[in-house]
């Protein structure tokens, strides 16, 4: 057997013959690439017919709407991208996303001084759906998630916290780590939270626990309460649900700070 | 009518006085809210300390949870603050609660002497707090001190001059 050679020679050979692979591969990719566009521009062109013929379904019928969203999503078309070209105009869905961009701005803007710029996605999914009235176009909780998606992504602060087998809708720039994030999850079950709890819960040092509920209040989006049956208790207004069904009141109204 | 409380009525950590700088001054703000919206439902225009604590504004039984007595003269030292109270006696035990003030009370009861057509009339205190063409205003039953305090600002703006008589004091509107 020849001892492979691993002098110069060996190892500009072995990089020849690199680079023919290389190309080979290349090349080989080149035509599937050609190939699989060929088959995005068909599956564009009949997605096309689909939304130009539903198009009303699509506006008005919310299910519908999702299933067409995800067949969007399967071929990376973004209807709601923004400016003009077919979709904004042929659907106005770009126009119906932002007005609910608008409208998830303002009430999340309105309950700011109560919950600290956090919100259930099932208390904001009732007021907007409050704010449009009988008449409006129906708005299910998916659109509102797409639309802070977007508005997420423009820059708008807002954020996402998976909770309990729904979404916490942060509206404020907060910082917000996994640890915070975390112990939020914690506190959606019964609205409020403790060191105890989170210690058992997590297994987290006394102090990982403190720091993270100094945190919350410092970002005004807990409460302390010292009167509670053992440990001071840490409640979230965002999770009291007795603040769901509570408008603001004028009084209320002129307490908020600027 | 029953009284409406607030959300944060029934919400525990209200009856703590929060650590945080903001999340405090809303609190103060909503219970001096709070304070003054009772006391104009119940038509209270006076509080005394000891009792206050006692009181359902202070004390919610249903959750447990009541505002500590240093907790409650916080919340008094803001209405001092903001014009709303006045205590009654240097140990601080015993205050007059404005959930509207002399002005606002003044032109309440400058505004129904004048729809009336009763300007130049001379009224005496009692009639105006207690006479029975009052009966369905709102200052009706309003405390000698408060309805004093609101005619004097009354005659400090010249719509007013408070005069003394043999039983006691009456007022003439202009």
């Amino acid at each position: 057997m020849h001892r492979r050679g691993v002098g110069a020679g060996a190892i500009a050979k072995k990089k020849l013959a690199e680079a023919k692979y290389r190309e080979r591969g290349t090349v080989l990719a080149e035509d599937q690439i050609a190939q699989m566009s060929k088959q995005l521009e068909t599956f564009k062109t009949h997605l096309e017919e689909f939304a130009s013929k539903h198009k009303q379904e699509i506006r008005k019928n919310s299910q519908f709407r999702v299933q067409f969203q995800e067949m969007c999503a399967t071929i990376g078309v973004d209807p709601l991208a923004s400016g003009k070209g077919f979709w904004s105009e042929m659907l106005g869905v770009g126009d119906f996303y932002y007005e609910l961009g608008v409208q998830i701005i303002e009430v999340c803007l309105a309950l700011k001084h109560r919950n600290g710029g956090l919100i259930t996605l099932d208390e904001l999914h009732q007021r907007v759906l409050k704010g449009r009235g009988k008449f409006a176009q129906d708005v299910s909780q998916d659109d509102l998630v797409r639309a802070i998606k977007k508005l997420k992504a423009m820059g708008n602060g807002f954020g996402m916290i998976p909770v309990g087998g729904s979404y916490l809708v942060q509206s404020v720039p907060a910082e917000l780590n996994m640890d915070h994030t975390v112990v939020l999850q914690l506190a959606e079950k019964k609205g409020y939270v403790t060191v105890m709890e989170i210690k058992d819960s997590l297994k987290w040092e006394r102090e990982r626990a403190c720091h993270v509920l100094d945190h919350l209040l410092k970002e005004g989006l807990a409460w302390l309460d010292s009167q509670a049956d053992g440990e001071p208790q840490y409640w979230l207004p965002a999770l009291f649900s007795e603040l769901s069904s509570r408008d603001v009141t004028p009084e209320e109204a002129n307490q908020m700070t600027p | 009518m029953s009284f409406e409380w607030p959300w944060q009525y029934n919400f525990p950590p209200f009856f703590t006085l929060q650590p945080n700088v903001d999340t405090r001054q809303k609190q103060l703000a909503a219970w001096c809210s709070l304070v003054l919206s009772y006391c104009r439902h119940r038509k209270l225009y006076t509080l005394d300390v000891m009792e206050a604590q006692e009181s359902p504004v202070f004390n919610n039984k249903k959750i447990a949870r009541k505002l500590s007595m240093e907790a409650i003269q916080v919340v008094f030292e803001e209405l001092r603050k903001k014009g709303n109270l006045e205590w009654m006696d240097k140990n601080k035990t015993r205050c007059l609660v404005m959930w509207r003030r002399p002005e606002e009370w003044g032109k309440l009861i400058y505004q129904w002497v004048s729809k009336n057509g009763m300007v130049n009339s001379v009224f005496t205190l009692y009639e105006l707090s207690n006479g029975d063409d009052t009966e369905n205003e709102e200052f009706h039953g309003l405390e000698e001190w408060m309805l004093l305090r609101s005619l004097q600002a009354l005659q400090t703006e010249g719509k007013a001059e408070i005069i003394t008589m043999d039983d006691g004091k009456g007022v003439k509107f202009f």
